[in-house]
């Protein structure tokens, strides 16, 4: 069988470690993946991968050969399958010796495999969070409340994401429709404040906050940061959306 | 009698919470019952270290968390999952949302009552404290979770590799 060449591997490697470093992977696993592939094609690969971009090198040990590129990051939506299915993937690649054309075919199933229906998302987080607004003492009426906010809120920020709204506008605009929703637990007598703390939590960024703390505690700092900075933005985005319905209602609260 | 029963509720709303909010992140089908046992176990000890053993919030986090991640290094293998696909969503109801939620309204309150020395001097206070408990358990709820990453990381490393 003849050897892949290494601008080919290289080019498979950029397009899967940039789609990784897209979907919410923290930075050592992209970096391990990328290197097990690489490693079954008999090819060194050096690689610094930051949130925006990655910079890569291919060596080929024998010839000397060389293969640079840098890539952009894709913005893509978190995605725990893609995750798990590419990260097998590398392992297959390893054991099997899969040829590179296996390897892209693999690749573009599992990318363009279809995710969750939105809809069952919906109906997951309203009930989510309405357990959420128990966790923390609330009563049965204001988990319903809850339920019904986070529906509207979170069917807004689907539709929002969709039509490409900025990040930040989408988050805003989620957390204000939620907590006014929310805001109509101050009409009945029920655990208003608890109701109105919880219908913006399903917007809390996890997956940044976690890869962020993650990739500082392995040492990969900079792009450990990067990930904590952009999810203290989205926090703080919610916070104001938040602070837009406690100025109309806070004459109620206190 | 009664114990058991708020144990078990805190169990089954973390479990739906959770669930809840890895739908959102596109997990796989597969792993959806085992986020819900991971984060089942996780809030229901950190309850019951916070209720009946007297810890702080913090500590009784980083407990849970540290639950969460042994469990997951040792279910990851079953769905062929990394460990972070089932700890993130699993430490999803952990996050200290009341204080999250009273830092930003005594934020606002503090912004409000700038001429009252007194209102401000209180808001200041519980926007400090709020913002302390917040960050510590956030931060202690990752790493918590990350700790047998790096105890077992031969393990950690190969939970996707199949037929091993």
């Amino acid at each position: 069988m003849a050897r892949e060449t290494i601008a080919e591997v290289g080019k498979f490697i950029a397009e899967y470690s940039a789609h990784l470093m897209g979907c919410g992977v923290h930075t050592s696993r992209v970096i391990r993946n990328s290197k097990r592939i690489c490693q079954s094609f008999g090819y060194d690969l050096n690689i610094s991968a930051y949130p925006k971009n990655i910079i890569l090198t291919l060596r080929d040990t024998e010839s000397d050969g060389l293969f640079n590129e840098v890539v952009g990051t894709p913005a893509l939506p978190i995605s725990f399958e893609h995750n798990s299915e590419l990260s097998a993937l590398s392992w297959e690649a390893f054991d099997k010796h899969l040829p590179l054309s296996t390897l892209w075919q693999k690749y573009k199933e599992i990318i363009s495999a279809p995710r969750i229906n939105p809809l069952f998302v919906l109906i997951m987080v309203g009930l989510a969070n309405a357990s959420f607004c128990r966790l923390f003492g609330g009563d049965w009426l204001s988990m319903v409340i809850v339920f019904s906010a986070t529906l509207s809120g979170l069917f807004l920020k689907q539709k929002m994401l969709a039509g490409k709204i900025n990040e930040y506008v989408t988050f805003i605009a989620s957390a204000f429709v939620a907590s006014l929703c929310a805001s109509t637990a101050l009409i009945f007598h029920t655990t208003a404040d608890i109701a109105l703390a919880t219908s913006v939590l399903y917007l809390v960024p996890g997956v940044p906050l976690i890869n962020g703390v993650i990739d500082i505690v392995e040492g990969h700092t900079l792009s450990g940061f990067a990930r904590l900075t952009q999810a203290s933005l989205l926090i703080l985005s919610i916070a104001i959306g938040l602070s837009f319905t406690l100025w109309l209602v806070k004459d109620n609260l206190l | 009698m009664m114990i058991a029963l708020n144990i078990l509720s805190d169990a089954f709303f973390a479990a739906i919470a959770a669930m809840g909010f890895g739908a959102i992140s596109d997990p796989s089908m597969r792993s959806f019952k085992f986020i819900a046992i991971l984060a089942a176990l996780g809030h229901a000890c950190r309850y019951s270290l916070m209720t009946f053993a007297g810890f702080d919030i913090a500590t009784g986090s980083l407990c849970g968390a540290l639950l969460i991640g042994f469990g997951s290094i040792w279910l990851g293998k079953k769905v062929y999952s990394p460990m972070t696909v089932l700890y993130i969503p699993a430490l999803l109801p952990m996050i200290p949302g009341r204080f999250a939620y009273n830092m930003v309204f005594s934020q606002i309150m503090f912004l409000q009552s700038m001429d009252n020395v007194a209102e401000r001097t209180k808001y200041m206070d519980m926007f400090f404290s709020n913002t302390m408990v917040t960050c510590t358990v956030v931060f202690l709820l990752a790493v918590g979770a990350t700790v047998p990453m790096f105890l077992f990381p031969k393990r950690a490393y190969s939970l996707t590799r199949h037929n091993r």
